[in-house]
This record gives C-alpha cells, sequence and structure tokens, in this order.
C-alpha cells in the first residue's frame, strides 16, 4: 500500500523553475521553486478570480445560476460581517471574503487533484497570521492602548482579574495556531482517511488481500465515497468557519468600547 | 512505520537515498536532509517560497475583491433592492388608493342607509298619524250617532212611560166596570193609579 | 519493549483525544436537533452557531489527531 502522506509531499515541478537551495539573510537556507504547492495555490486562485468575474461581469438584477451562486456566498458573508461586526462590517467585508473564497477555492480544488495546498502547514499557517496581525494591527490602531482592554475581564471579580485576564491573554495568542491547525487537520486527516481508504480498494482490486479481497472491497469503497461526500462539506465548512472566526476576532478588536 | 516507498522530495533530481535502508523512517524516507519531523508539511525548506507566494496571491485577490468584485456586487445587490423597493412602493401606493375606494363606498353606503332609514321612518311616522286621524274622525263620527241613538231611545222611552199611566188607568177604569157595573171616571181612575204607584 | 513499538502504542493513545471531540461534537448536534424540535422557527437562525461551535469542539479533535500523525511518523 501507498504511503497515504506522500500526497502531502512538496515537490518542484519543472527544473526551468527550480532555484535550489539558496541561503537568506533572516530565515536562512531556504529551497526556493515552483512546486505542486505553488500550482495548486495558482490554480486555486485563478478560479476564484475566474468564478467572481463570471459572477460579476454579467451581474443582472434578475441573477441567473452561476449569479445566483455567487450571490448566495457573497450574501452569506455578507450577512456574517454584519450580523457579528455591526454597521463598521461593511469595511472589512473584503477581507473575510477573501480569506473564505481562497480557503474555499483550495479545499474544494483539493478535491480534484492529487495535491491539497491547505493541507500544508505553511499555507494554513500564512492564513492564520494574516488575519491575527491584522486582528492586533486594526485593535491597536482603532483602540491604542485601550486595546489592552480586550484582557482585563471587568465580569470578573477584582481579586480573579489578573489571572482571568493572563489566561485571555495566552488564548489569545493561541488564535492564530488553533486557527491553523483546524483547517490543516481537518484537511490533512480528511485526506489522509480517503487515501487509507483508498488503498484498502487498491489493496483488494491487485488481490494482495487473497479472497478477504471479496469483503473488503465493498466496505472500502463505500467508507471512500462516503468520506468524498464528507469531504466537500468539510472543504466547505472549514472555509465558512475560518470566516466566521474571523468576523468574531474582528468584532473584539473593532467593538471593543461598546461590546463586552 | 516501515515505508516502502522511498520516494524523492525532487520530481527531476533524484536525491541519495539509500535503496538497502528500508526500514527507515519515514523522516529518512522522504529523503533524510530535513533536520525535523517526518510529516511532508514539516520540511520547512519548503516554507519560504509557499509563504510568500501565498501573501502575494492573497494581496492580489483581496486588491481585485476590494476593488473591483464587491463593489460590483454591491451595486447589483442596491439595484436589486432599489427596485424591490419601488415595486413595493408603488403597490403600497395602489393598495392605499384601493383602501381609499373602498373607504369611500362604504361610507357612500353607510348614507345611502342612512337616508333609506330616515325615510322609511318618516313614512311609517306619516301612515300612523293618518291612521290615528282616521280612527279619531270614524271614533267621534260613532260617537255622536250613539249619543243620537241614546236621545232617541230616551225619547221613546219617556213617551212610553207617559203612556204607561194612561193605559194603566184605563186598564183600571175597565176593571172596576167589569166588577162593579158602574165605571168610575177617568179622573178617579188616575188618581187611583196614581195613589197606586 | 521496543522502542518503536511504544511509539506506535503512543500515537494510538494519543489519538483517543478524538474520543472527547466526539462527545462534544455528537452533544452539540443533539442538543441542537433537541431544540430544535421544541422552537423550529428559531433553529435555521442557529446554523451558523451550530457548525462554529461543532469546529471549535472538532479542533480539540483535530489537535489530538495531528499530535499521534507527529508521534506514530516521527
Amino acid at each position: 500500500m501507498a504511503d497515504p502522506l506522500h500526497q502531502f509531499q512538496v515537490k518542484p515541478l519543472t527544473p526551468a523553475l527550480d532555484f535550489g537551495e539558496v541561503t537568506l539573510p533572516v530565515v536562512g537556507q531556504v529551497h526556493l521553486a515552483f512546486t505542486n504547492s505553488h500550482l495548486a495555490m495558482t490554480i486555486g486562485f485563478l478560479l476564484v478570480v475566474g468564478f467572481l468575474t463570471l459572477v460579476t461581469s454579467g451581474a443582472k438584477v434578475v441573477p441567473g445560476r452561476t449569479q445566483a451562486v455567487g450571490e448566495t456566498l457573497f450574501g452569506m458573508i455578507d450577512g456574517l460581517t454584519d450580523s457579528i461586526i455591526g454597521h463598521d462590517g461593511k469595511k472589512y467585508f473584503p477581507f473575510v471574503f477573501t480569506v473564505f473564497t481562497f480557503i474555499l477555492g483550495m479545499n474544494l480544488l483539493g478535491m480534484f487533484l492529487s495535491f491539497t495546498a491547505t493541507s500544508q502547514l505553511a499555507v494554513t499557517a500564512t492564513f492564520g497570521m494574516i488575519t491575527f496581525l491584522l486582528v492586533v494591527i486594526i485593535g491597536i490602531r482603532k483602540n491604542g492602548l485601550r486595546f489592552l482592554k480586550l484582557f482585563w475581564p471587568t465580569g470578573a471579580p477584582l481579586v480573579m482579574r489578573p489571572i482571568v485576564g493572563l489566561i485571555e491573554f495566552f488564548s489569545f495568542l493561541l488564535r492564530p495556531l488553533t486557527l491553523t491547525l483546524r483547517l490543516f487537520g481537518n484537511m490533512m486527516g480528511g485526506h489522509i482517511a480517503l487515501k487509507v481508504f483508498a488503498g484498502f480498494v487498491a489493496t483488494a482490486v491487485i488481490g494482495a488481500a487473497g479472497w478477504f479481497g471479496v469483503l473488503i472491497f465493498p466496505l472500502a469503497l463505500g467508507m471512500t465515497i462516503g468520506l468524498t461526500a464528507l469531504e466537500f462539506l468539510v472543504a466547505f465548512l472549514q472555509a465558512f468557519v475560518f470566516a466566521v472566526l474571523t468576523c468574531i476576532y474582528l468584532n473584539d478588536v473593532v467593538n471593543l468600547d461598546h461590546a463586552h | 512505520m516501515t515505508v516502502q516507498d522511498t520516494s524523492v522530495p525532487y520530481a527531476d533530481a533524484p536525491a541519495p537515498v539509500a535503496l538497502e535502508d528500508t526500514h527507515a523512517t519515514t523522516e529518512a524516507a522522504h529523503g533524510g536532509e530535513h533536520e525535523s519531523g517526518g510529516l511532508p508539511q514539516f520540511e520547512f525548506q519548503h516554507w519560504f517560497g509557499q509563504i510568500v507566494y501565498l501573501i502575494f496571491l492573497f494581496a492580489i485577490l483581496y486588491w481585485l475583491i476590494a476593488k473591483v468584485f464587491a463593489p460590483r456586487m454591491r451595486r447589483v445587490f442596491d439595484e436589486r433592492a432599489s427596485t424591490i423597493s419601488t415595486a413595493v412602493e408603488t403597490a403600497r401606493q395602489v393598495q392605499a388608493e384601493a383602501a381609499g375606494q373602498a373607504e369611500a363606498a362604504k361610507a357612500e353606503v353607510e348614507q345611502a342607509r342612512a337616508s333609506s332609514r330616515a325615510t322609511a321612518a318618516a313614512a311609517k311616522a306619516r301612515v300612523t298619524d293618518e291612521a290615528n286621524a282616521r280612527a279619531a274622525a270614524e271614533e267621534a263620527v260613532v260617537a255622536a250617532r250613539i249619543a243620537e241613538a241614546e236621545t232617541a231611545i230616551g225619547k221613546t222611552r219617556d213617551a212610553a212611560m207617559t203612556n204607561v199611566s194612561a193605559i194603566a188607568s184605563d186598564t183600571a177604569a175597565a176593571i172596576v166596570e167589569r166588577l162593579t157595573g158602574k165605571g168610575p171616571t177617568a179622573a178617579e181612575a188616575a188618581a187611583a193609579v196614581k195613589g197606586a204607584a | 519493549m521496543e522502542a518503536e513499538a511504544a511509539k506506535l502504542i503512543g500515537a494510538g493513545i494519543a489519538m483517543s483525544g478524538m474520543i472527547g471531540a466526539g462527545i462534544g461534537v455528537g452533544n452539540i448536534f443533539g442538543q441542537f436537533l433537541a431544540g430544535a424540535l421544541r422552537n423550529p422557527s428559531a433553529a435555521g437562525s442557529q446554523i451558523g452557531n451550530l457548525f462554529v461551535g461543532a469546529a471549535l469542539a472538532e479542533a480539540l479533535g483535530i489537535l489530538a489527531f495531528v499530535m499521534g500523525i507527529l508521534i506514530w511518523i516521527s
């Protein structure tokens, strides 16, 4: 059986775009190349741009089929930013929508290609850090030093406040990590499970399992089909959850004064 | 885990992996030059390129969405909202108009009903008055006739009463004449009747 | 015991953290269903909260899963 982790291997695609090992000043030794991860990201990016162009270029008041799908996505994120962040939400809509569509595009693309960009820790960590840094920057620019009020729980008794505040602070620092690992773990776990069960099917088909193959084959194939359907759901859900959490984190710092 | 798959990280440049090292860990199998764990995702030498490229794509996508797609979509939404709101406004206007007309019709009906009720009441009053007047007149006629008849009866009775004494004296005289053979004078008979009466 | 065997056992034990996530996610959906049957008109507006809650609970299981994979593979 093939190694189920092999699908996560990052490989340079062509020698023409392989710049080999380079030592950069701050980050140290890196391998610069156009890899399959870059290719997946590019296709995902082009898919999103193409889809949005298709949806918005011939936009009519009475929508067609494609436009209705795009408008559903658009309206969903719009409702999210509106209901969670409030009337300031319109300003942050493009960011949340970008995060949502890009992650959704790459997640769904992973169901069709042999490589999933969002199952790369580097990719999800970048998304997590972009969101986290945006939240911190907006928080400091909007509130200045009052940003620290985020960690000062006014609801707790005075004696407990420093302790609770410390916990709040650490949980705030853990946010990018949980954002990163949630998306990464979901995508990686789903694809490993898919690959493992697909491997069972292959094992049964080539006869490596002997007569047990007759028993294994329908079970493993049914499992693979079911997991594929589940993975489509997960692909959408994780993008949605990422967007929701981005909205919640943004709301924390945007409405620092009148929330809590 | 023993990995049979001695795949190499480079498709084009095979890494020098010892083929006899079949019981190697995944780390070794995936090209043992990496310092960290066995997951392919932890090959940190590929991170920098991915991160920079992703940030680049993210920035472009953000710019496109913020400057092109979102405003376009927003415009369609606003247009639709205005279309719907004007349609709703028109419908509301028409509805208000219809309601006004219905109100007017209702008032008219109400008025007609009130006038008919007044007419009916007036007619009823007039008929009642007439009937009353007629009844009164008839009653008066009847009363006059009754009074007339009563006076006639009285007159007749008086006449009869005056005749009664004459008849009585005549009868008395006749009776006396039969008994005694000699009739009394009329005056005597009359006096006797008067005394007996 | 061989170190390799101990590692695999450890990976298996680490995976058992997903039990909690399974209970948590099941609890969330079960409670949602119970609430939705009681007040179906309010159910639709809470779908977003449902999935966010499920994703948050699932994330902890995913941490255990990643941990297990890391132990297994390293």
